[in-house]
């Protein structure tokens, strides 16, 4: 024993903390922080005047969850927790409560309070994190496997004894999400592109809107998930168009053998402004029958980093894709290549009639191994040239939760490789599993240069919304680069302002290029677009000009404008655009919202949610209420149940808020 | 506003209530957390977890400082601290050992005597009782005086060096 030998100790390397780690703790210390500061302030209070207002509130709240408290990972005692914990308990008391088949079991919900996930991405840890309140805390409600039915079902018992108490405490004013204290923020490592709302545009300066479709619909999936957590969702995780476009819509269908689809415009009162009207625009694709789907050549790019080995990952991974080869045919072959993890061929293409020799690798997949680039991606498209199928579908279908280094790491260089690879005639898809790492941006921005749709699978349910119900939309394209243009009429319209879609602005010139790339639309897509215009004369975001031309608007006739609808889209195999339009006409405008058709309504309802959401000042005047109402008026039918599940969506945020 | 403030200043105005320079505060010295908590611990997922009680406690104790040490050696004070009474909690223990032997390897001298060797005494000296353990790590690891070592785990010099004797001894025997 020298002491050269003991010096080595200071050889010791830490590697790198994790930047999510990282995020975390700065984020609970902020908390704490925060929390502290609350304490001390309220002590002052107390001092100053013992009646203070909510006082007994929170020595109420304080006794009920006086058994959490010792929840905390921290050691300083923080009276005010309490309160803080009731706060997160109560939108958790609303997702047990709103628990159905619908929301299925395998979400892996925190099933105690959130509390320890003052980490911040506290889910990526929730696992963890039970286990450690089992053994530290003897007196702690017993941990909750997360993914068993039946004691959900307990849970969801204790928690509704205890909730009326609870939503009936006063919310402190503004609402918990958005008052610092405890922010508990859903999957911090998540990253999405920031963006404005779209805003007001004068008819005078600036006549035409452009925009491409956007058929995604990521953004309502994660909405869902992070508000079934009992979060607000961050503003730019919102895009109102993919919101929009997660209902389908009942638009008439073109006939076959025309045009692939056939637009569908309707203008109504607008809900939130009195003086403006909205104008939509609905677009619904041919629906084919499964059966006459062209034969497809899949290939499943699947992420088996560590990071995959979460119930919401892979083994949901798994079982999404299980589904989807239960859908296949004999003609259909199916390769399987992973990477990042155990990298390489799993399956060289087999015939989807070999179900069961498919469905085994699938099983066997383990997360887990080094990160190493494994050549991921190129190996991918190497087995889907090999069983490429001439007139048929050639796609491969990434999954992950947010680790893109499938082979190259510069991400433009990926993006290149996928447009080339598209040109081949490979196109690619995108479905994002998991929350904390998830890369909205990467995947948004690879699907569309692959020609494919970006999707995220938050549970068994959306899986089987875009792997079965929608598999036609997903493997079918019918259009693609599809590029909507209206040119509204300055004598009727007087501002004008597109709601969504701000992430697929394009230039007015852009709309002619057909070698701007653009949406896709697949079989049975419905897509949805709605703007809101101040008709000429009514009262608009600015005063009229005094010195203007027409500064008093004549009366619109029936035979008048409010617009003119132009799309443009290009043929499967074709690379020249051809042009559908349509006029926007001033006659059969609705008089009343009431009158509308019922999926119209439906389509407000969540353009306003969507809004409010991303707390648009234009969505001041209309409450959680009159959304909820009006969605309900406009639920229908519902044989799915996600307009009704919407309707939950709304009273959970309503509850945040 | 955007000045960089001292460590001082930041721990003054941080105990005041000032939110943005917590902020920097721990911005500032996760690192430092981080990894000397990986020393303590041997093991990554035990160091952040660390690291993050460690912060979230900055926020209740800084108020606490006083200034008569170091602020660094208050913070190893605080990681000390946090670790012991994690390991005392014990929930951990066995992952522990078993991360050890991967984390450690491949990172020896190779001038030194055998890898394996050198990696068993680390995981030795994590196994030795607390006080010597964290007197070890202070003095070996992290190159601190005695005396240095002494203000940390506030006790006198000389109990330090009683503490390292005492460890290499038993170093030797378990070696």
């Amino acid at each position: 024993m020298n002491d050269e030998f003991l010096k080595s100790l200071k050889n010791i390397e830490a590697p790198e903390p994790s930047g999510a780690a990282r995020t975390r703790a700065l984020d609970a210390a902020m908390a704490a922080f925060d929390a502290a500061q609350a304490e001390e302030s309220e002590k002052n209070q107390k001092k100053n005047s013992e009646s203070a207002q909510g006082g007994g509130t929170a020595a109420r709240l304080r006794s009920i969850t006086s058994r959490w408290k010792r929840n905390w990972t921290m050691d300083i005692r923080v009276p005010l927790g309490a309160t803080v914990a009731a706060l997160l308990v109560v939108p958790m008391g609303w997702y047990f409560l709103n628990q159905t088949a619908l929301t299925p079991v395998e979400l892996s919900m925190p099933s105690l309070p959130p509390i320890t996930s003052a980490d911040g991405a506290g889910e990526m840890e929730v696992a963890n994190v039970q286990t450690r309140q089992a053994q530290e805390f003897p007196t702690a409600p017993a941990a909750i496997p997360a993914p068993v039915a039946e004691s959900l079902g307990n849970v969801a018992m204790e928690q509704t004894a205890a909730s009326p108490t609870f939503s009936s405490a006063p919310m402190p004013a503004g609402g918990f999400a958005r008052t610092g204290l405890y922010e508990t923020k859903a999957g911090d490592g998540d990253r999405f592109t920031a963006f404005d709302e779209g805003g007001v545009k004068l008819t005078a300066n600036e006549p035409v809107s452009t925009f491409s479709i956007d058929v995604d619909t990521t953004s309502y999936a994660y909405m869902r998930r992070v508000l079934e957590m009992g979060q607000i969702p961050p503003a730019d995780a919102i895009r109102v168009e993919e919101l929009i476009n997660y209902f389908s819509y009942d638009y008439p269908a073109p006939e076959a053998g025309g045009a692939p689809f056939l637009p569908t415009i309707a203008v109504h009162p607008s809900p939130w402004n009195a003086e403006s009207r909205l104008v939509h625009i609905g677009i619904r694709a041919q629906d084919v029958d499964i059966s006459e789907v062209p034969p497809a050549n899949l290939v499943f790019l699947i992420d088996t980093s560590g990071s995959m080995d979460e119930p919401d990952r892979l083994p949901l991974l798994k079982r999404a894709f299980a589904l989807l080869v239960n859908e296949l045919s004999a003609d259909d072959t199916v390769s399987i290549v992973t990477y990042a993890g155990a990298a390489g061929v799993v399956l060289e293409p087999t015939s989807g009639a070999e179900k069961r020799k498919i469905l085994a690798a699938l099983e066997n997949l383990q997360p887990g191994g080094s990160t190493a680039g494994a050549q991921g991606i190129e190996a991918a498209y190497r087995l889907a040239q090999d069983a490429m199928i001439e007139g048929g579908t050639n796609r491969v279908l990434l999954a992950t939760d947010g680790d893109f280094n499938v082979g190259i790491s510069d991400p433009d260089g990926l993006e290149r490789l996928i447009e080339g690879e598209r040109r081949k005639g490979i196109f690619l898809s995108v479905l994002g599993f998991g929350m904390g790492n998830y890369n909205d941006a990467t995947m948004q921005s690879l699907a569309q240069a692959g020609n494919g749709t970006a999707a995220y699978i938050d549970s068994f349910s959306e899986a089987r919304k875009v792997l079965v119900e929608e598999l036609g939309g997903t493997l079918l394209m019918v259009a693609k680069d599809v590029k909507v243009q209206v040119e509204f009429n300055p004598a009727a319209v007087s501002e004008y302002r597109l709601i969504g879609y701000e992430t697929r602005a394009l230039n007015r010139e852009d709309f002619n290029n057909d070698a701007v790339d653009a949406g896709d639309v697949g079989a049975g897509h419905s897509v949805t677009a709605i703007y809101e215009i101040v008709p000429a004369g009514a009262r608009g975001s600015v005063d009229p000009l005094r010195y203007g031309e027409n500064a008093a608007a004549p009366a619109l006739g029936e035979d008048d404008e409010f617009g003119f609808l132009k799309i443009r889209y290009k043929a499967p195999d074709s690379e020249v655009s051809q042009l559908i339009e349509a006029p926007i006409p001033v006659a059969g405008q609705y008089r009343a919202i009431a009158d509308a058709p019922q999926d119209m309504r439906f389509a407000t309802a969540v353009a306003a949610f969507g809004q409010k959401l991303r707390g648009s000042g234009h969505l001041a005047a209309m409450s959680w209420d009159d959304i909820r109402a009006l969605a309900l008026f406009a639920r229908g039918e519902d044989a799915s149940g996600r307009r009704s599940e919407f309707l939950r969506l709304v009273d959970i945020a309503a509850s945040l808020d | 506003m955007n000045l960089p403030l001292s460590t001082p200043d930041l721990v003054s105005r941080a105990a005041g209530g000032d939110r943005a320079a917590f902020a920097a505060l721990v911005n500032d010295h996760y690192d430092f957390l981080y990894r000397t908590a990986y020393k303590w611990c041997g093991n990554r997922a035990d160091a952040e977890d660390v690291a993050q009680d460690v912060c979230v406690k900055l926020a209740g104790a800084l108020k606490g400082f006083d200034g008569r040490s170091a602020f660094t050696s208050w913070l190893y004070r605080i990681v000390l601290n946090t670790v012991r009474d994690r390991q005392r909690q014990g929930a951990r223990r066995a992952r522990q050992a078993d991360a050890l032997s991967k984390v450690t390897a491949g990172e020896a001298a190779p001038d030194q005597e055998s890898a394996v060797t050198e990696n068993q005494m680390w995981a030795a000296v994590r196994r030795l009782p607390e006080k010597q353990r964290d007197a070890m790590l202070l003095v070996y690891a992290e190159d601190r005086s005695h005396a240095e070592a002494a203000g940390i785990m506030g006790v006198k010099e000389a109990t330090v060096s009683w503490y390292v004797h005492e460890a290499r001894k038993a170093l030797r025997d378990m070696v």
